[in-house]
């Protein structure tokens, strides 16, 4: 199996929409119907204009994308917070630690990130993988998600460090 | 507050944006936001404004001059829909006369009857920020804060977020 990592197409969308479409990945996500998964997908994807956005390919097949969503304003522009899916059938298989160790090397010498960051929602099984990649839990908003009346998710927000500024 | 005659709330228009324009250019008030450049600026003034096409935003007068504004920023997915952040100004002269009190009061009675929130979040980005006493006087509380979200010439500044049940 080889993994090889490029930069987003625009026209790769629809394997977000794809991705985010399956209800075992939707629920990790705060949207909840095509419209929301649709506007979300073009706000993820219109990083690739930014040469922000990367898929990663096993064996020629499109296997997951992340896109880091780099800040409007120059006094934000030293953190990003990066938003990433997997296809289901590629998980566990060293697609998301591909991504992530790739954005970790260009956001550094690229956009000169000093330190990415990320949401995801109590009880998300990715979280461990996030811990093992170097990222650490700096808050947590309670309540953030409502699944229904009276049943809410947390958010739990983590970040990892990049560089020292000079 | 002058002659409460004079005073009054109505629903923020799109015209509102020049006023709150020169508001945000005034250095007490720009240095405490993460806007720097004269398209950010923009930028930021116009994504604010456009909530007023929703009635979720509030400006108050007096003799018709617009002196103050408070907007829920709403939250575009229903599953976070919830909640929103605040962003409130009032125009410098104008300060310490009640009007930030006026407004945020007729906001948490927009938020609670008519878009039925259950929670109103506020973003500052420095604890020297005033808006800090207004806020907790209003009873917000911390829930997190993100270290080194700022960056400036002088140093970082943390993003705190500041939430009250309604």
């Amino acid at each position: 199996m080889t993994i090889t990592i490029q930069p987003s197409l625009f026209e790769e969308e629809v394997y977000l929409t794809q991705w985010l479409s399956e209800p075992e990945t939707l629920q990790w996500f705060p949207l909840s119907d095509a419209k929301e998964i649709e506007d979300a997908v073009k706000i993820w994807m219109g990083y690739s204009k930014l040469h922000a956005c990367f898929t990663a390919f096993v064996d020629q097949e499109v296997a997951g994308i992340v896109s880091i969503c780099l800040q409007p304003y120059i006094k934000l522009s030293h953190q990003s917070l990066f938003s990433i899916v997997v296809g289901k059938q590629y998980r566990n298989r060293g697609v998301g630690k591909a991504l992530l160790e790739h954005i970790i090397e260009i956001g550094k010498t690229k956009f000169h990130l000093e330190i990415l960051h990320l949401e995801v929602y109590e009880g998300n099984p990715a979280i461990r993988f996030y811990q093992r990649l170097g990222f650490k839990e700096y808050g947590r908003h309670p309540h953030f998600i409502k699944i229904r009346e009276g049943e809410y998710l947390d958010k739990i927000m983590m970040e990892k460090p990049l560089s020292t500024p000079s | 507050m002058s002659d409460p005659a004079d005073y009054d709330i109505r629903y923020t228009q799109i015209s509102d944006a020049a006023y709150l324009r020169r508001w945000i250019l005034h250095d007490q008030v720009l240095q405490w936001m993460p806007l720097s450049t004269e398209s950010e600026i923009e930028n930021g003034i116009q994504c604010w404004v456009n909530f007023s096409r929703w009635n979720a935003s509030l400006t108050a007068t007096i003799k018709g001059i617009p002196c103050g504004i408070a907007t829920l920023f709403l939250m575009p997915y229903r599953k976070v829909a919830h909640q929103a952040c605040i962003k409130i100004i009032v125009d410098v002269p104008q300060q310490k006369k009640g009007i930030g009190t006026s407004l945020m009061k007729n906001l948490k009675h927009l938020s609670k009857n008519y878009f039925k929130l259950e929670v109103l979040g506020a973003e500052l980005f420095s604890e020297k920020n005033p808006l800090v006493p207004f806020l907790i006087k209003e009873n917000f509380h911390e829930v997190f804060r993100q270290e080194k979200f700022l960056k400036t010439n002088a140093g970082y500044e943390p993003r705190i977020y500041l939430e009250m049940s309604l």
